[in-house]
């Protein structure tokens, strides 16, 4: 896979056919003819490759998580991604606010409210860019109300060319 | 105008109403009547109206359809009753489900006018073999990852670089997430070209972002207001860094040993006191400058490789218990003590 990636990594395509072209018109000794336009290809935009894919559900309801959990992993295992994890925290983060019950003094007296955010997550590994851009977004058109979902991503790229150490300069 | 008071039944023990049957003074045009009721029955006052209510059926509307699970096949395709996300329609499911919390003993409430069933987000539009037909026509769209990338090692070893990003989905005014922004380059230094001087350089650089624990430098940007701003930044980072770490500065050279960032034993106190007291125990003992500290051969001191080796080590790594035991073992051979027993 990475020689057939090798092959297809972009070669400007103009720098090989143009000298070729000024060879061919210098011995052809006609009129000048118009150059004839020349097919623009696009550049070869390689797949990139995810090393882990992590999703975080979070939402008001575990049961609704859950059940949308299993058909993250259920759509995954179809479309032939690995899944290494999915769990979820065993308790519910609450954040709890403490009112004041009445609208004009009566200190003592309060009232306590709390909102429970639920989480459930599941770790994925080796995605190409097309499959996992194809997966999220099958996955994000089917969130059900009441949840959020965090799509962390972590790519791996080769080392840019122009990383490498200066060249000692010719001794005179 | 008579008035007439219905007895209360015999079983049921009503202290508020008085068993009382009585008459008042009747006018005269009922009075044909009341000689004909007089041999049948008393007309009796009906306050709470029960006979009439248990006469009153509930009338049924003509116009409701009956249930679509009536006409329901059990071999239908369920992907065409329910193809998108939707609110749960009793009518329409046939399945004998109950929801709601009832005290013990009781069954829950049926689906039909179920408020609790109508509020949560049924996943009805997404059976098993509705996410394998959608997973399959989506097929076309995936690639393999490619089959020799399949262990970490070789990851790692051609693909170094790890760019970490976020994206979230979630309600909410705006469809703009700020935290979305947020771009984090992972190299580990051993993977970028550097030698000894570019490294320790590198390192000053970079600062707090690496960890020497795992080798790995972690830059993150967010201060660009989109995603592909702080990438672009974060390569610039990375490419500064590095070609800087390779400039030799004039200034660096007035490097001095406080600055240094490991302990080099030749130039520090440590080897001087050795060779003091090697001199004065051959009673050579002289006063000797800095460069002669340094160019001593301590070849000629017995164990004193040892000892340079244990202090270097102590001095390095950090005081642990393997390290200060290597210096024992390494003083008492220069002094010729016996070794420590170990019990």
């Amino acid at each position: 896979m990475n020689a057939i990636r090798s092959i297809w990594r972009l070669t400007p395509v103009r720098g090989v056919t143009i000298p070729n072209y000024a060879i061919r018109s210098l011995s052809a000794n006609t009129t000048a003819l118009p150059h004839a336009v020349e097919p623009v290809v696009p550049p070869v935009e390689l797949d990139k490759l995810y090393k882990r894919v992590e999703l975080e559900m979070r939402g008001i309801d575990p049961a609704v998580l859950l059940s949308y959990s299993w058909f993250c992993v259920a759509a995954a295992s179809h479309l032939g991604i690995e899944v290494t994890k999915s769990w979820a925290l065993r308790k519910a983060e609450k954040e709890r606010h403490t009112l004041l019950k009445c609208v004009h003094i009566y200190k003592k007296h309060k009232v306590q409210y709390e909102i429970r955010t639920y989480f459930r997550f599941i770790h994925m590994q080796r995605l190409t860019g097309s499959t996992c851009d194809t997966y999220l977004e099958y996955i994000e058109r089917n969130l059900p109300e009441g949840c959020a979902l965090k799509v962390t991503k972590i790519e791996c790229q080769k080392l840019p060319e122009h990383l490498v150490p200066p060249k000692k300069e010719s001794e005179e | 105008m008579s008035i007439l008071i219905k007895r209360s039944k015999s079983g049921c023990f009503n202290s508020a109403c008085n068993v009382k049957l009585w008459r008042l003074n009747s006018t005269s045009a009922d009075s044909a009547l009341k000689k004909g009721e007089e041999e049948e029955e008393f007309r009796v006052l009906d306050i709470l109206k029960k006979r009439d209510k248990m006469q009153r059926r509930v009338v049924k509307r003509t116009d409701v359809q009956p249930d679509r699970i009536d006409r329901m096949a059990t071999n239908q395709n369920w992907g065409n009753v329910w193809p998108g996300p939707k609110t749960f329609h009793p009518s329409s499911v046939p399945l004998p489900i109950r929801q709601g919390y009832v005290p013990k003993g009781q069954a829950p409430p049926g689906k039909k006018a179920n408020a609790e069933l109508m509020k949560i987000p049924n996943f009805l539009h997404l059976t098993p073999p509705v996410i394998k037909s959608q997973c399959e026509a989506l097929k076309q769209f995936c690639t393999e990852w490619p089959n020799l990338l399949n262990s970490e090692e070789s990851i790692d070893k051609h693909y170094p670089l790890e760019i970490i990003s976020s994206d979230y989905c979630h309600a909410s005014p705006s469809i703009r997430n700020p935290l979305a922004r947020v771009v984090i380059l992972r190299v580990k230094l051993a993977d970028l070209k550097l030698d000894k001087h570019s490294t320790d350089k590198f390192k000053r650089l970079v600062g707090d972002r690496y960890d020497p624990k795992t080798d790995l430098v972690t830059i993150t940007a967010d201060r660009c207001p989109t995603k592909v701003q702080n990438l672009d930044y974060v390569n610039y980072l990375l490419t500064a860094c590095y070609h800087e770490s390779w400039n030799f500065e004039d200034w660096e050279k007035e490097k001095t040993e406080d600055d240094m960032e490991y302990y080099d034993w030749d130039n520090n106190a440590s080897k001087r006191s050795l060779i003091d007291w090697y001199l004065r125990i051959k009673n050579e003992s002289k006063i000797m400058n800095d460069e002669e500290y340094k160019a001593f051969d301590i070849s000629q001191i017995e164990n004193g490789a040892q000892y340079k080796a244990a202090v270097s080590i102590y001095m390095n790594e950090g005081e642990n218990p393997q390290t200060v035991q290597e210096y024992s073992i390494a003083v008492r051979k220069l002094f010729g003590l016996p070794q420590k027993k170990l019990f």
